[in-house]
């Protein structure tokens, strides 16, 4: 059942899915081995992301699927150890962009992909970057922007994190919209990623997964 | 205003269109001086050449959209006078003019912030508003139609936008959804049905709101409109657009939001299609409408969810280009051309916009790679771009000026290229756009 689980999921058939899950829950499977199954799936959805034969749509429609079904089994969840992650990741789109769509997406693939994220929201000041770099201890932090506005500010919030003593102990990625390595230059950032599996595999490198 | 000739049903597309571009390049104009009049003159003609493909001494450059913020902000105005303060911009924006001698104005969009403020709109998020002074508008993503209402829009889109969609869209027009569908029967009970909502106490309050909110608008667009003509009399002439937008981002831009959309491609896939075809005609007439009324003899449409990191090359086929191409194909039975102002890449797309037919289409990159637009696409559109907003920002003036020096010689043996930007950049130098203006210059 769990192979045709990570089927349905990497296929994009969301009530074929949806309907296995529920199955896999009410047949008493483990909570983990269902949520193993979604993750293989996810892992499948981001290879065909990157090889380019999946897009926008079925990230959309994988991130729907993988929270209804962690809603699905999170009453026996609740009851399992915390399963050890493979790296910190603060992230938010920068002061000014209220955008989040693209943000979201990046993550919600880091999640799946085993990394711990404190997605601070949209509109995020510097200050509020270096205030959660302090608590919260990441390795990582992700810097969004979709307008081009948030050019500068993504120079502005590396400058807070720096002035703040932080630098050091924390790689700064970029992305959205406009970014590219000419703004990852400007700003000060240690790299900047394409889409959420560049991200990804950015964080974990840096995460130490 | 654009009246058609006697004869129009006698012309062919092309001849249509030259009658609109003819009616807009002498379209009167009061002139400053003499030499504001020739300077005028001249460049409207270099860029009626353009438009017609037909040899012209050297290409434009364009800050029309890619510099109208920066334009402005470089003289010290803030994002919030964009949307609440127009007679504010208009010192800023002739003195631009006059400094850098465009060969195409920079006009700013007419936003009505206060407008905005008696409606409670809630597509964007203003500077002033609720963002910080110095930002102008962003929009804010939500579902406007929800998914199980699909068959009402389907069933008839101008309803659906006039009593689900506005009411949703301002917090003030809620007593729309009052108005009376269509009637079941046109006899005397038809006056009362119409009337009803009317006499109704939230209903004329909302009429109250709606004739100040429209008061607003009018001063916002006579202090536009004055601007305007003020640099039209300097001797700068307009690129004349009308904006629109394709089916399917209507759908997910503004009724749907970017996951409902996306989502939508899987879930509900022929509703998706069938309210994509039921808009067709709605907004055929729409651009035709605003297009006659404006005198405007070009539609831009401002492309965004159908780029090549949005969809895959199936699902632009099917769900993305097909009643786009409908569209734009209507427009240029019309004689109106459609500027593509094309976001993120469409490496992928290019052999798409191959079909339309000669001269429909003003093609303006963004992200993607200019050598293929080259090769596909300059021997039958006007081609423009794609000079990045992070080179505007971030780069050296000598960089920019290698860019685009780059770009006059690829497109140096194509029949019409304008120099323009990619994103917007509202964070350059002077010496930056300078160079940028220049790089077309002989």
């Amino acid at each position: 059942v769990s192979k045709k689980l990570v089927n349905a999921i990497a296929d994009m058939r969301e009530e074929e899915a949806l309907k296995l899950a529920q199955e896999m829950v009410e047949g008493g499977s483990e909570p983990m081995a269902i949520l193993d199954a979604a993750r293989q799936a996810m892992d499948i959805v981001g290879q065909r992301f990157e090889k380019g034969s999946y897009f926008l749509p079925e990230l959309m429609l994988a991130g729907e699927m993988m929270n209804q079904i962690t809603e699905l089994v999170k009453p026996e969840l609740a009851k399992m150890p915390e399963v050890k992650r493979q790296g910190k990741v603060v992230i938010g789109t920068v002061e000014g962009d209220i955008h989040d769509i693209g943000k979201n997406i990046v993550t919600f693939m880091l999640d799946v992909n085993g990394l711990d994220v404190l997605d601070l929201g949209v509109n995020v000041s510097p200050q509020k970057f270096v205030e959660a770099i302090r608590d919260f201890e990441p390795q990582v932090v992700g810097l969004s922007g979709f307008l081009t506005l948030a050019f500068e500010v993504m120079k502005e919030t590396v400058e807070a994190i720096k002035a703040a003593g932080l630098r050091d102990g924390v790689k700064i990625m970029i992305g959205g919209g406009q970014v590219n390595e000419k703004i990852q230059e400007y700003a000060g950032a240690d790299a900047y990623g394409k889409d959420a599996m560049a991200a990804v595999t950015l964080a974990k490198d840096w995460g130490g997964g | 205003m654009f009246t058609r000739p006697d004869n129009w049903n006698e012309l062919s597309p092309l001849e249509r269109r030259k009658v609109r571009l003819d009616a807009w390049q002498n379209a009167p104009v009061e002139f400053v001086s003499p030499e504001a009049e020739a300077n005028y003159k001249e460049r409207i003609e270099r860029l009626r050449k353009i438009y017609d493909m037909e040899p012209h001494d050297r290409p434009i450059a364009d800050p029309f959209m890619g510099a109208n913020e920066y334009v402005v902000r470089r003289k010290g105005i803030q994002g919030k006078d964009i949307v609440y303060n127009h007679d504010k911009l208009r010192e800023p924006l002739l003195e631009f003019h006059r400094e850098f001698q465009p060969d195409v104005s920079v006009g700013v969009l007419p936003y009505p912030g206060k407008s905005w403020d008696l409606l409670d709109f809630k597509l964007y998020v203003w500077g002033g508003q609720k963002l910080s002074d110095n930002s102008v508008i962003q929009a804010v993503e939500d579902e406007r139609m929800m998914a199980d209402e699909y068959q009402d829009f389907i069933a008839d889109p101008t309803a659906f936008w006039l009593k689900q969609y506005l009411p949703r869209a301002y917090g003030a027009l809620g007593p729309l959804t009052m108005l009376p569908d269509f009637p079941r029967i046109s006899e005397s009970v038809d006056t009362i049905d119409l009337l009803l909502p009317f006499g109704m106490p939230p209903f004329q309050e909302m009429l109250h709101k709606m004739m100040e909110a429209a008061n607003e608008l009018m001063k916002t667009l006579g202090s536009v409109g004055q601007t305007g003509a003020m640099i039209a009399a300097e001797g700068f002439p307009g690129m004349g657009f009308n904006i629109v937008k394709t089916p399917f981002d209507y759908l997910g831009d503004t009724l749907r939001g970017s996951k409902g959309i996306l989502t939508d491609m899987y879930r509900r896939p022929d509703d998706l299609l069938a309210a994509c075809e039921a808009y067709v005609p709605v907004l055929i007439k729409a651009i035709v409408g605003a297009s006659d009324r404006s005198g405007a003899p070009a539609a831009l449409y401002v492309l965004h969810k159908g780029a090549d990191t949005f969809m895959s090359k199936e699902q632009f086929e099917k769900f993305y280009w097909p009643t786009w191409k409908q569209v734009m194909l209507a427009l240029y039975e019309e004689g109106i051309t459609s500027y593509l102002f094309i976001e993120g890449s469409y490496n992928q797309r290019l052999e798409y916009l191959a079909e339309m037919p000669e001269k429909s289409l003003v093609c303006h990159f963004d992200q993607s790679d200019m050598g293929p637009v080259k090769e596909i696409l300059s021997d039958k559109f006007i081609i423009a771009g794609n000079v990045p907003a992070s080179l505007m920002t971030a780069g050296t003036v000598d960089e920019v000026r290698a860019y685009c020096a780059d770009l006059v010689e690829l497109f140096e043996d194509a029949p019409a290229y304008i120099m323009a930007h990619g994103c917007y950049f509202e964070n350059t130098t002077d010496e930056k756009l300078r160079a940028f203006l220049d790089s077309v210059k002989r």
